[in-house]
């Protein structure tokens, strides 16, 4: 996905010479391309990602479109306030990107994994938060966000999924709606195992890659179902259940504990249940329930 | 070179705005007084030195002034008023709820104002993004920041330093207000030193001396400067001076009010 932010930039970048990539030493080959065309809008700034946001600001005070990068736990967690203060207060707007969540970088343990960063982010104001799932979602919604003078904030993924879709900035799509008591409601990657593991049963399936706004009108259109977020992340359930008097639920990520162990990023869903077995599993067990 | 006749005229100047200062504050019960006071002659100097134009803030060629101490916003906005930004009586509503002027200065309600800080460790990161984007335009436009000694405890102080450095951002200058409040908590002893072993040219100046910190302003050279101004915290008031624990965030009442006025008239200022 890291690519396809890179050949969207390039391809911002013919019509419009605003735009400046500011990296924390991450993905810094990847964009030698940009770098070498536009040596004056291109800084590997370093590790230093407090700054980095900042610069971005600062930068966004004088006309400048920043697209800020690196690791996701160090640019959201590490600079909230940054992005807080420098951006969101000042209304100062640019794009904060990042590589990493959730669990993308599994083998590196819990240091680099990163689930809160869309919930955090989403309580901002002046602010826009997405989880891009494919290549498709992120070029649509870079090319139709990146100069809107809010912060957006866009996390990407080493792990894309490849469902096409319709991709609509604050739209989420109706993947399923077979009548069914269930729906479910998922964002980003994840969404590969969900699909998998509620294509044979009678579940309606929603898809999100806006978190902040949410589309409040299709989750509207599923009032009365039994609403389960699956997500291997924190901010949909919560976003979702600003919608009162909805019955929903959230499968995801454990409650009161760190995932500390290493490996893949499929054998972490594995572990916390969100591989395709485990979620059908639940998905039957909800389903007795709900008879 | 001045002549004693404008020293002394200045001085009058900044025995005003330190007057204005404590009128506001004790009217409002708000403010930060003596962090303010060591810092009216700088930012009085930086906007008597730089390009900018009260009647158009938004002039594209203005260099840009940030206030990355937020406390002393009470100073900057007097200050601003004598340059005609906005009528001193409106300043009086400092810190009210309604008020355009709050106790940390936001940029989107004060006229003239180029960033909203507080947070301490804000506004020199956004200096550097500013400072950087005039060079990406090959601008000769110029950013000054100003800073604590105290704000400087904060580890993102350092990271915009080295950030600067790096770029080689010789529009940019930092001003580090060295009134001592380091003193109370994490200590930086020889700040001149550790901003030279990062890489900055350093110039150590009487921060009370408006004629010394436009000095240095014109200097060019050909990385980021930082100039340490040695100031002293509640300047012209003896009360402040010598109880700096217990007026670091405390307005006078109108009997102190009028001790700290008459420490100003007598002050060798």
């Amino acid at each position: 996905m890291r690519r396809q932010f890179k050949d969207t930039v390039m391809e911002l970048s013919t019509s419009n010479d605003k735009l400046v990539m500011i990296l924390g030493d991450v993905s810094v080959y990847l964009f030698k391309e940009f770098q070498d065309k536009y040596p004056d809008r291109f800084y590997n700034m370093g590790i230093c990602e407090n700054t980095l946001i900042s610069v971005g600001a600062g930068l966004a005070s004088q006309g400048f479109y920043p697209f800020v990068h690196t690791i996701a736990p160090f640019l959201t967690e590490r600079s909230y306030e940054q992005i807080k203060l420098d951006m969101c207060y000042n209304q100062l707007g640019g794009n904060i990107l990042t590589c990493g969540a959730s669990f993308d970088y599994a083998w590196d343990g819990a240091t680099h994994q990163c689930y809160s960063d869309l919930a955090i982010l989403r309580m901002l104001p002046n602010v826009e938060v997405i989880q891009p799932g494919s290549l498709k979602e992120l070029d649509v919604l870079l090319r139709s966000q990146y100069d809107n003078g809010k912060v957006t904030y866009y996390r990407l993924s080493d792990k894309p999924h490849t469902i096409d879709m319709p991709v609509e900035f604050g739209k989420a799509v109706v993947l399923k709606d077979c009548g069914g008591k269930i729906t479910i409601m998922t964002a980003g990657p994840i969404l590969v195992n969900v699909f998998e593991a509620c294509k044979d049963l009678p579940i309606n399936l929603v898809y999100f890659h806006t978190i902040q706004p949410i589309d409040k009108e299709t989750i509207e259109h599923f009032r009365n179902t039994d609403i389960l977020v699956i997500h291997d992340a924190f901010g949909l359930f919560e976003a979702i259940c600003e919608t009162a008097g909805l019955s929903v639920g959230y499968y995801g990520l454990p409650k009161d504990r760190f995932c500390d162990t290493y490996g893949t990023l499929e054998a972490i869903r594995e572990d916390i249940g969100l591989d395709v077995t485990s979620i059908k599993e639940m998905l039957l067990n909800k389903m007795v329930q709900c008879l | 070179m001045e002549t004693y006749e404008n020293k002394k005229m200045m001085q009058t100047v900044f025995k005003n705005i330190r007057k204005d200062i404590l009128r506001i504050s004790e009217i409002s019960g708000h403010g930060h007084i003596p962090t303010c006071f060591s810092v009216v002659e700088t930012i009085y100097a930086f906007y008597e030195v730089m390009k900018h134009d009260s009647a158009n803030p938004s002039w594209e060629e203005r260099d840009i002034f940030i206030l990355s101490k937020g406390h002393a916003s009470l100073a900057q906005y007097v200050v601003m008023s004598k340059f005609g930004y906005f009528d001193l009586r409106d300043v009086e509503s400092f810190g009210s709820f309604k008020s355009r002027f709050g106790c940390h200065a936001n940029r989107l309600k004060v006229r003239g104002v180029e960033a909203s800080t507080g947070s301490l460790g804000h506004g020199i990161g956004l200096a550097v993004g500013v400072a950087l984007s005039f060079k990406i335009k090959k601008s000769d436009r110029r950013v000054v920041v100003v800073i604590g000694d105290g704000e400087s405890n904060e580890g993102s102080v350092w990271e915009a330093v080295m950030v600067a450095v790096n770029l080689k951002l010789n529009n940019l200058i930092i001003v580090y207000d060295n009134n001592m409040s380091h003193q109370r908590g994490l200590q930086i002893t020889n700040p001149g030193d550790r901003f030279k072993s990062f890489g900055a040219i350093v110039a150590e100046v009487d921060g009370h001396d408006v004629a010394q910190l436009k000095n240095e302003y014109i200097l060019r050279h050909d990385t980021v400067k930082v100039i340490i101004a040695n100031t002293i915290k509640g300047f012209g008031c003896k009360t402040m001076i010598s109880n700096q624990y217990e007026w670091h965030r405390r307005s006078p009442n109108k009997e102190e009010h009028e001790i700290l006025l008459k420490e100003l008239d007598e002050a060798a200022v």
